[in-house]
């Protein structure tokens, strides 16, 4: 049988997993209502269950204490015995699949805010200030330790009460536990700090605490780090020492592990590796703990693909593989594996858009898969063959939005025609992939290019069409996903001119797609601080070139999420990519063979020039219209879209109606420019219905 | 003239039929004996004849009619004619009856003829082009000199030039028919088969008086004890003497070939050759005077053999090549078809043992898949403790715990398949639906050793039997419900030898009678055209072809039928071993198999077999969509609202497709 080691039931503690692969702890940041598991969370994780997801880890950096705010992450708030009868929900949800679900519990420490919600003073062993949330605290005293090991208690009972199968203890991520077990952070001298047994101490009374409370029928587990990466921190042999000293007790019922430490933005990076790290980066690290504990061992960090899974369980370095991401792109991951449909599967590729949203403490989203957590609303993740009639459905643009859109109207069964003027699929997400350590986002288009063949779409590659090849088809619906272009003309004094030769300035995307050639010497203007300005830079310095890159923002790649601007830096730095913020391009003129690049800073206005031989600006895109405004007078909708009805998810009005003509939509950067997973999300929620 | 020759014509026709007739029999009984009741066999022939064979021949209505024309009018003719012109008896009235007997066999002829004038393919040609012309000699022959005693010509009518000439005619009508019949010729079926019908080796196979449907499928239990008889057939004369009669049967109709999948897919296996060559093997000589269509692939005349020689050489040819053997799915087209009642699965079963057994030559996978069935009671090879781990999450009654239950479900190596774990989760969701009280054996199930059997592997066969009857043995169940064909067929019709005997319910049969008694409530069918599949052991080996046709009617769905259904179903190519030992043909017999069903127009097929679904879907798509029965059941049910709290997201987009799978009610 193939993927036999993906599909060995394990038991963990009293508990049974029907296979190998596990949803590990993540934030989701749907628990809105104070902290409960609503109908959102609920189906979410149903959904995971349904696609055979052997054992969920719900519910990342859920709080057991009132002073680890839970609302900045809208986290699971396990304080109260309020959430006891919403865990009954979950718990039956995932049950009924044949899932197992547990929840991770914690208490933050510093690793938090204090500026909002119930203005708590954050605790820590020692007082020391935490970077990446530029949070201060207070130094923990003796009360309030035990009041904490109490909370983690009580925690523990809710979950069990609730019927969570178990609870891992969150001792990772610079949580209170191994904030006490990090000589970096506990520099104690009483009983809770110092040496091993004492650093130890904390983490100790709250497992005893946990266990006591709960008894042998109920699985605690530990998620720990496998190395902090930092001098001052936990090395692979501490961790080696501390987990075996807590498996020795006996009472933890399995291990986590995930490489790295966390508490600052470059190591932080590291604990949700993005698109530019290999394949499973840290699994010897959990190697090296499953070596010295006695009990299951999960790791996860860049396991994305079931042969990759069937290898690292095969070969025995852990037990179990924890395949977060991957089961965010795709909830029904397991179920296609059993299907024979791994061509199916949608890979996680990496671009965190996910986890760069929960930093920014917004919901969790996928960048590629728009029905992920919004199960709930009634967005599929299968869609149904439509049994009204049957469209000829015609979509222009093969990027994100016009993919999405002829997938899911072939899906509905329709007949699809999808025009893209490049010789292949892709849209920006091709542009996007040419930088340095980006390639891997091309999986999202590879993804769409494998259904639309296997969906029988039409596609008419290299052809861009016109008003009249439209109408000819004669369509009942037209989408327009036609993007746009790079808005280089927004300042006359940048000089842009149509033709190449007269132009002072060049794109992001004439560089990335080869168009043009990379100078020696470039300044890079970057407005928009996303990823284009820094690929681009990254791009070129990779070529050779000298690069600065200069943004009237406040740091170029600003606007990049908090687990990738980290590794464009590591890059830009080592090739000595210069960075400069607080400057605009202010004009572009020529003088001799060079370019003078007159910028001027934004607080003094005081102007500096730069001489190069290559300017290249990022100033966003323009939409593309021409096309949507040749087809709107003869459309039956004038174009328009029902917003109601759209945000309700609910069929578009005029589906309904009859009339002579076609219905047309317009999505994605044709209409303004925003993001991939706008584009999608318009492009399912619009289809869906067709 | 006349007066005098007739009789000697006829005596000594008659005498050197009777010589002819000891030589065959001698030829027989170099065969094993095989104990059979001999005179109640003869009591039991006419029937047997009349009802059982008919049955078969009748599928062809012209062809019936003129086989019991020619036949029937044959048989009166030879006898009236050996009273009133053998023993010279002067009746008018039988004179008329002969003359009417002849009449009907002259018709009966004219239409053997015109088959004959363009026969198709799977006809022999040869001598046997040459029996219409015969058969219209000896009834016209028979006739003319019939009318002078009839007294409708003078005795003396004609001259003496043509009474020779009639003589001459009739001789050669006598040749044939009464020489012929014992000495090889065409007309031997007659002998041989009114003798095989009598002493066949399955006379469970014949109807009974009460109307009572006959059946035996199950192959025969080797005897291991005796440590120096030789396991299996090595050489013609290694089959029992009934078996030999029963070759030597064959009227080279060809139905069989016509219905043999390996000899449409182009494998080398042709089952009106097989029998053939067994014929030239029980009398010795080459098989350069056979005249039908040859082994795919294998010119005729380069093969020959003796009694007492291999059928199978170990290097080089003899009489039959092995691959011809392992091209084999034991679909039993063959025998369906057989208006003889030949049995060419037993016969290539027999074979297959001594090659296996003796030579331990079993090709490609074949020797891997027996070792793995040894070592780990499964033929792929699986940790045998790891059989229930695709239903980790079903909580599935084990019958150690409950030791106890009405039903026994027999899961089959389907287990460590991931496409059959869908069937059997369906299946699991549907019984737990109809609260039907169920349990598996789990890790004490072992392979049914039904693909061992097969393969000749006689010895792991009656191991794993044995060690399942004894684990069985320990509960108590009324009845095992299964849904794999082949399970079903060796636990209801080939444990029984061993010492099992139990009720065993195809699933397809037991969820019919869930319907049947209201246990279960079905949203009505609402996708497209759906065909169904037969399982060959379900359909041909036990006859089972209407319950899955109804379960399907319960769900709304009309059968859009194949040309090929029911007891012609085309097998999936999965049976036997065939997929193990994987002879090359031309094309492979799934391809085959769902072009039949593409003909159909279907967008869905229904199986009940795990076998097929595996053959089916590995037919490269666009095809049509493979599903069990278990599963368009389970899809469709309606589970009681309040067993399940909570809408779940399955309902919401109506997609049970990945739900029935995963779904624990
Ligand atoms: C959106 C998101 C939020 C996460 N939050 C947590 C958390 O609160 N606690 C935790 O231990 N790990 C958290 N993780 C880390 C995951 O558990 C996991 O270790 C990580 O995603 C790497 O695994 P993967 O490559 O399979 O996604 C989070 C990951 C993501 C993507
Ligand atoms: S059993 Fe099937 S495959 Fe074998 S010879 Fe008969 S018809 Fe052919
Ligand atoms: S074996 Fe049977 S079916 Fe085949 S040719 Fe002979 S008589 Fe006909």
């Amino acid at each position: 049988m193939a993927f036999e080691a993906l599909f060995q039931p394990i038991k963990i503690g009293n508990q049974t997993i029907r296979n190998r692969v596990v949803s590990t702890a993540h934030a989701e940041v749907y628990a809105t209502d104070g902290g409960m598991t609503t109908d959102r969370y609920v189906k979410y994780y149903e959904e995971k269950a349904k696609g055979g997801c052997g054992l969920c880890i719900c519910g990342g950096s859920s709080v057991v204490s009132i002073d680890s705010p839970q609302a900045w992450w809208s986290s699971v708030n396990l304080s109260t015995d309020r959430i006891i009868p919403h865990f009954q929900n979950l718990a039956d949800a995932v049950h009924k699949h044949g899932g197992k679900i547990m929840i991770q519990i914690t208490h933050m420490g510093r690793r938090s805010r204090w500026d909002g919600f119930n203005w708590s003073t954050l605790l820590s062993p020692s007082g020391i200030r935490e970077p990446v949330h530029r949070s201060t605290c207070k130094t923990i005293e003796e009360e309030e330790i035990w009041r904490i090991v109490g909370d983690f208690a009580q925690a523990a009972r809710r979950a069990k009460e609730g019927g969570l199968d178990g609870v891992e203890l969150s001792a990772v991520h610079q949580h209170l536990i191994d904030q006490f077990w990090s000589p970096r952070v506990n520099k104690r001298t009483d009983e809770w700090g110092g040496s091993f047994e004492n650093r130890m101490r904390f983490g100790m009374e709250v497992l005893k605490a946990v266990r006591a409370e709960v008894g042998d029928d109920f699985v605690v587990g530990m998620r720990i780090t496998g190395d902090e990466f930092h001098p001052d921190g936990l090395t692979h042999d501490d961790m080696k020492k501390i987990a075996a000293y807590y498996d020795a007790t006996g009472m933890v019922d399995f291990f986590g592990v995930v490489g790295s430490g966390c508490d600052t933005h470059n190591t932080l990076a590291n604990v949700i590796p993005n698109m530019s790290y290999p394949p499973e980066p840290f699994l010897h690290l959990a190697a090296g703990i499953k070596e010295v504990v006695s009990v299951p061992v999960i790791h996860a960090q860049n396991i994305k693909d079931p042969n990759q899974a069937q290898r690292i369980l095969e070969g025995g370095y852990v037990d179990l593989v924890g395949m977060t991401r991957a089961h965010i792109a795709d909830p029904h991951f397991i179920a296609k594996i059993k299907m024979g449909e791994v061509d199916q599967i949608k890979q996680c590729v990496g671009a965190n858009y996910c986890i760069d949203r929960q930093y920014q403490g917004l919901d969790v989203l996928c960048i590629q898969n728009a029905a992920t957590s919004r199960e709930y609303m009634g967005v599929p993740h299968i869609i149904e063959k439509s049994e009204g009639p049957k469209r000829k459905v015609v979509v222009v643009g093969g990027g994100p939005g016009g993919m999405e859109a002829a997938r899911v109207s072939a899906e509905r069964g329709h007949d699809v025609t999808l025009f893209e003027a490049a010789e292949q699929l892709g849209g920006q997400i091709t542009l996007a992939a040419k930088a340095p350590q980006r390639d891997q986002i091309a999986g999202i288009t590879r993804w769409y290019q494998l259904e639309l063949a296997r969906l029988g779409v039409d596609q008419r590659l290299g052809t861009r069409a016109d008003e009249a090849t439209i109408v000819d088809l004669r369509p009942d619906i037209v989408i327009l996903a036609t993007g746009g272009q790079p808005f280089l003309s927004q300042v006359p004094e940048w000089g842009y001119a149509e033709s190449r030769d007269e132009s002072l300035v060049v794109s992001t995307w004439d560089i990335l797609s080869g168009a043009v050639e990379p100078g020696k010497n470039v300044l890079i203007y970057d407005t928009i601080c996303e990823f284009a300005g820094v690929s681009a830079a990254d791009y070129l310095a990779d070529k050779g070139a000298k690069v600065e890159i200069v943004t009237d923002d406040i740091k170029p790649g600003a606007a990049v999420g908090g687990t990738t601007f980290p590794t464009y830096y590591r890059s830009l730095y080592e090739k000595e990519v210069i960075m400069t913020s607080d400057l605009a391009l202010h004009k572009v003129y020529r003088e001799g063979d060079s370019l003078v690049a007159v910028l001027e800073n934004e607080y003094t206005g005081a102007q500096e020039e730069r001489v190069v031989d290559q300017v290249v600006v990022e100033n966003g895109v323009r939409p593309d219209e021409s096309l949507y405004y040749a087809l709107k007078g003869q459309s039956r909708n004038k174009g328009q879209i029902d917003i109601e009805a759209l945000y309700a998810i609910q069929p578009q009005p005029c589906l309904s109606e009859s009339g002579e003509g076609y219905l047309l939509f317009r999505l994605g950067d044709c209409t303004a420019p925003r993001n991939t997973h706008a584009a999608i999300y318009d492009a399912l929620r619009l289809c869906k219905d067709f | 003239m006349l007066d005098t020759l007739l009789p000697i014509l006829f005596f000594s026709a008659l005498a050197l039929a009777a010589i002819g007739a000891v030589r065959r029999v001698r030829l027989w009984r170099q065969g094993r004996p095989s104990p059979v009741p001999l005179m109640r066999g003869l009591a039991a022939m006419p029937r047997r004849y009349l009802v059982d064979l008919h049955h078969v021949v009748a599928r062809d209505k012209r062809m019936s009619n003129t086989h019991v024309a020619t036949a029937g009018g044959f048989v009166l003719a030879a006898l009236l004619a050996i009273v009133v012109h053998g023993f010279g008896l002067d009746s008018a009235v039988l004179a008329w009856a002969l003359l009417a007997a002849t009449t009907c066999m002259f018709v009966g002829s004219l239409f053997v003829a015109k088959r004959r004038r363009n026969p198709p393919p799977r006809l022999s040609k040869g001598p046997w082009m040459r029996l219409p012309k015969s058969l219209i000699a000896f009834s016209l022959g028979v006739f003319l000199v019939t009318l002078p005693t009839a007294g409708i010509l003078p005795e003396d009518a004609g001259s003496w030039v043509l009474a020779l000439v009639l003589t001459g005619v009739v001789a050669w009508g006598l040749g044939e028919l009464f020489f012929g019949m014992t000495w090889g010729g065409p007309m031997k079926h007659a002998f041989a088969g009114a003798l095989h019908l009598a002493f066949h080796r399955r006379p469970e196979r014949f109807s009974d008086k009460q109307g009572g449907e006959g059946r035996s499928t199950g192959l025969k239990a080797l005897r291991l004890e005796d440590p120096k008889a030789k396991l299996g057939v090595e050489k013609p004369a290694d089959f029992t003497w009934n078996q030999l009669l029963g070759f030597d049967a064959c009227v080279q109709c060809g139905r069989c070939e016509a219905m043999c999948p390996a000899f449409a897919a182009g494998q080398p296996l042709n089952p009106k050759k097989l029998i053939q060559d067994m014929v030239v093997g029980m009398a010795g000589g080459s098989d350069a005077r056979y005249a039908g269509s040859p082994y795919p692939g294998k010119p005729v005349g380069e093969h020959a053999g003796e009694p007492h020689g291999p059928i199978v050489a170990r290097q080089g040819t003899a009489l039959v090549d092995a691959e011809t053997l392992w091209s084999c799915t034991t679909c039993r087209a063959c025998v369906e078809e057989c208006p003889m009642m030949i049995e060419h699965v037993d016969a290539i079963v027999d074979m297959r043992r001594f090659l296996t057994l003796e030579h331990g030559n079993t090709p490609n996978k074949g020797a891997e898949v027996l070792d793995n069935l040894i070592a780990t009671d499964n033929p792929g090879g699986f940790d045998p403790g790891s059989r229930m781990h695709w239903a980790a999450d079903l909580n599935l009654p084990l019958m150690a715990d409950k030791r106890d239950a009405e039903v026994l479900l027999w899961l089959g190596d389907g287990v460590f398949d991931m496409r059959n774990q869908r069937t059997l989760r369906a299946l699991v969701s549907v019984l737990r639906a109809a609260q039907v009280d169920f349990a598996v054996l789990g890790n004490e199930e072992r392979d049914s050793g039904d693909v061992a059997r097969r393969l000749g592997d006689e010895a792991t066969f009656q191991t794993l039997a044995k060690r399942n009857i004894a684990t069985l043995g320990q509960y108590r169940f009324a009845r095992i419900v299964t849904c794999d064909p082949h399970s079903f067929h060796v636990l209801k019709n080939e444990y029984g030898e061993l010492g099992g005997n139990y009720e065993v319910f195809h699933h397809s049969t037991y969820l019919n009678d869930l319907l049947e008694n209201g246990k279960l409530s079905l949203k009505a069918w609402k996708g497209g055209l759906v065909t169904y599949h037969d399982p060959c052991y379900l359909g041909r080996y036990n006859g089972e072809y209407e319950a899955p046709r109804s379960v399907l009617k319960a769900l709304g769905i009309e059968v859009e039928e194949m040309a090929r259904s029911g007891y012609r179903s085309r097998c999936c190519g999965g049976g036997g071993g065939a997929p193990i030992t994987d002879i090359p043909g031309k094309q492979r017999i799934p391809d085959m198999r769902m072009n039949d069903v593409r003909e159909t127009g279907a967008e869905l097929v229904a199986v009940g077999c795990p076998q097929c679904t595996a053959m089916l879907e590995g037919v490269v798509a666009p095809r049509a969509e493979i599903k069990d029965i278990a599963e368009l059941v389970a899809d469709a049910l309606v589970i009681d609202a309040t067993a399940e709290q909570g809408t779940s997201q399955d309902e919401a987009t109506g997609k049970a497709r990945r739900t029935a799978e995963e779904m624990t009610p």
